[in-house]
């Protein structure tokens, strides 16, 4: 065997022990789903050997309302998602760009950031009382509110970091060309950063996605159920429908898988951008 | 368009960049504002194109007074020192964008991006983008973005600075002739005295935030208002020999170099000589002063050897020790 080969080799034995670990629980979840329930519980597990069934999907979905659930979490996480990035962005060049008096680029900044430093049960009691007094509960606009507030600062510290590495000539070149600040930032700047939107983009979406606790404890009716409030509330005092659990939950991994895989390209610049001048 | 600094002041924190700053620029000039870095020259021009506030004074241009109007009302071209091009659109994009964001038909953008295509000949280049380009090329693009509209005046800072010495040398002389042929204001800024000797009809010598000299490049070479002038401009610089009172200055090629001694003549030690071509410069040592004098390409002399030089007496300046000003006889 060359010494390439054998080079290569390595690198792929030292990729399996991550790739075990991270990929265990989805194999489980996966069979899980696919398993009638005999070979759920059965010991030692078939671990390939065993006759897939799509009772669970079927019962998940059309039986159940999973269906409602995954509407809802797509509707949540879809708008929260684009509030998010349109508010901060514009919040990120604002604290980019302008200087502000008092040194309030810094201590706004600072201020945004902290709104993320405390733990998030912290805010679920009040907020649950705000959105009572709002009439909101059940209702997917408040998840929709809660998740913006919550993704707002991730979208305003990345996207400020874009901005802050992006050459002001161009925009100084846009103004004198006569275009509007505005209109400077959605022709020039815009689209210079879309590799750092569109990252920012996922990180946004797979937290809405995946948020439990706000959604468990503002929406209790199928109108605004999410997927994660869904899923966990199979786990009952007389049973654990682990099957229809597991098939609602290989269906929410899709959207996500998905969305990254396309955006793939866009995330791994995004996320390296500025860290090498190019 | 006319275009006047009125006793114009900025300062960035606590510390002065420009101060009381006065210049009446006419219609259709090719001013240059030339200075070391951090004389306040690329403030002047951001200013101007109302990238930076005013702290005070007044800016006017065509008369009107612009302090507060935003860039993008002010009418104005600019060339950045590293282009500015956007690098998400085509070379074609580029150059339109002024009549994009202005609202410009399409078709009429097409003909309008194509004349200046042609005249800066870079029509090949169109459909790429600006990482394709050498950096001669991106020159020409932001060039052609500057001037594909009628702007009231043309800013540009450093725009060769980023080019080779032989790319640079033809640049100027095209960027003259467009000037020329275009006949739009124009305000250039840099700190290569020969590009403003060559480009300006007038220059705006500039020193820590404050304007030395304002003047057209003959007389700021023949008669610089103060030392600082004197030894920006001219290539080598002036000579200067401190008196008490008085600095004499005498520039390299009004000194006469002689190999044998003749009446009148100061005897001076070779310190080292460099044949440049078509000329020689001598090095020279008078006493504690040291000297640098223009000789003709086929001079030769070793070094440490004696010669003997001679002065133009009327080309002698005289600076007042105190305030380094120009005295005029």
């Amino acid at each position: 065997m060359s010494h390439k080969k054998a080079q290569k080799l390595l690198r792929y034995l030292l990729l399996i022990p991550p790739l075990l670990f991270a990929l265990a629980p989805v194999y489980w979840m996966l069979t899980i789903s696919l398993k009638s329930e005999v070979d759920q519980f059965a010991t030692p597990p078939p671990w390939f050997g065993f006759t897939p069934t799509l009772n669970h999907f079927y019962d998940a979905f059309v039986t159940r309302s999973f269906g409602d659930y995954l509407l809802n979490s797509a509707i949540v996480a879809v708008a929260s998602t684009a509030c998010a990035l349109v508010i901060g962005t514009l919040a990120a060049y604002a604290l980019a760009r302008f200087q502000l008096p008092w040194r309030l680029n810094r201590h706004l900044s600072l201020w945004i950031l902290s709104t993320r430093m405390f733990p998030a049960i912290v805010t679920v009691v009040p907020l649950f009382l705000m959105m009572r007094d709002l009439r909101l509960l059940n209702t997917r606009a408040s998840l929709i509110i809660v998740y913006t507030a919550f993704n707002l600062p991730f979208v305003v510290w990345m996207m400020r970091g874009f901005f802050v590495e992006l050459p002001r000539d161009l925009e100084e070149a846009a103004l004198v060309d006569g275009d509007s600040r505005l209109g400077a930032l959605f022709r020039v700047v815009l689209p210079l950063v879309a590799p750092g939107l569109a990252a920012t983009a996922v990180f946004c979406l797979i937290v809405s996605w995946n948020e439990f606790l706000f959604a468990l404890v503002l929406t209790q009716t199928d109108a605004a159920m999410t997927l994660p409030v869904g899923i966990a509330g199979r786990v009952t005092q007389f049973e654990i429908k682990w099957g229809v659990m597991s098939a609602a939950a290989t269906v929410a991994i899709v959207p996500i898988l998905v969305f990254a895989l396309a955006l793939q390209k866009y995330l791994v610049r995004g996320l390296s951008m500025g860290a090498v001048k190019g | 368009m006319a275009i006047e600094f009125r006793n114009v002041s900025k300062d960035f924190g606590g510390t002065r960049v420009v101060d009381d700053l006065s210049l009446e620029i006419d219609d259709g000039e090719f001013v240059v504002l030339l200075g070391p870095s951090g004389c306040g020259k690329t403030t002047t021009l951001r200013m101007l194109a109302g990238l930076e506030t005013v702290s005070s004074g007044d800016i006017l241009i065509g008369g009107e007074r612009v302090n507060d109007v935003p860039t993008q009302h002010r009418d104005l071209a600019m060339v950045f020192q590293s282009y500015a091009l956007y690098p998400h659109m085509t070379i074609a994009e580029n150059i339109g964008y002024p009549l994009r964001v202005r609202k410009l038909d399409k078709a009429e953008r097409i003909v309008r991006v194509n004349r200046v295509a042609a005249m800066l000949e870079i029509e090949s280049l169109l459909d790429r983008k600006p990482r394709q380009l050498s950096g001669g090329e991106r020159q020409r693009v932001a060039l052609a973005r500057a001037i594909v509209r009628e702007p009231r005046a043309y800013l540009m800072d450093e725009p060769l600075s980023n080019l080779d010495a032989r790319l640079r040398m033809q640049m100027r002389g095209e960027l003259k002739r467009l000037q020329h042929q275009l006949g739009t204001t124009t305000i250039y800024v840099t700190h290569d005295q020969a590009e403003a000797m060559t480009l300006a009809s007038r220059v705006a010598v500039m020193k820590k935030g404050r304007l030395q000299q304002f003047d057209t490049p003959m007389n700021i070479y023949n008669q610089p208002a103060n030392r600082f002038v004197a030894e920006f401009v001219g290539s080598p610089s002036m000579n200067f020999i401190e008196e008490s009172h008085v600095t004499i200055g005498i520039r390299p090629e009004h000194i006469h170099v002689l190999t044998e001694p003749q009446d009148g003549a100061i005897p001076a030690t070779v310190y080292v000589t460099e044949l440049m071509g078509n000329e020689t410069f001598v090095f020279l040592s008078v006493g504690e002063d040291r000297l640098i004098a223009r000789a003709p390409a086929d001079f030769r002399a070793e070094v440490e050897s004696r010669v003997w030089i001679t002065m133009d007496r009327d080309k002698l300046h005289f600076f007042n020790a105190d305030d380094a000003d120009e005295i005029r006889i």
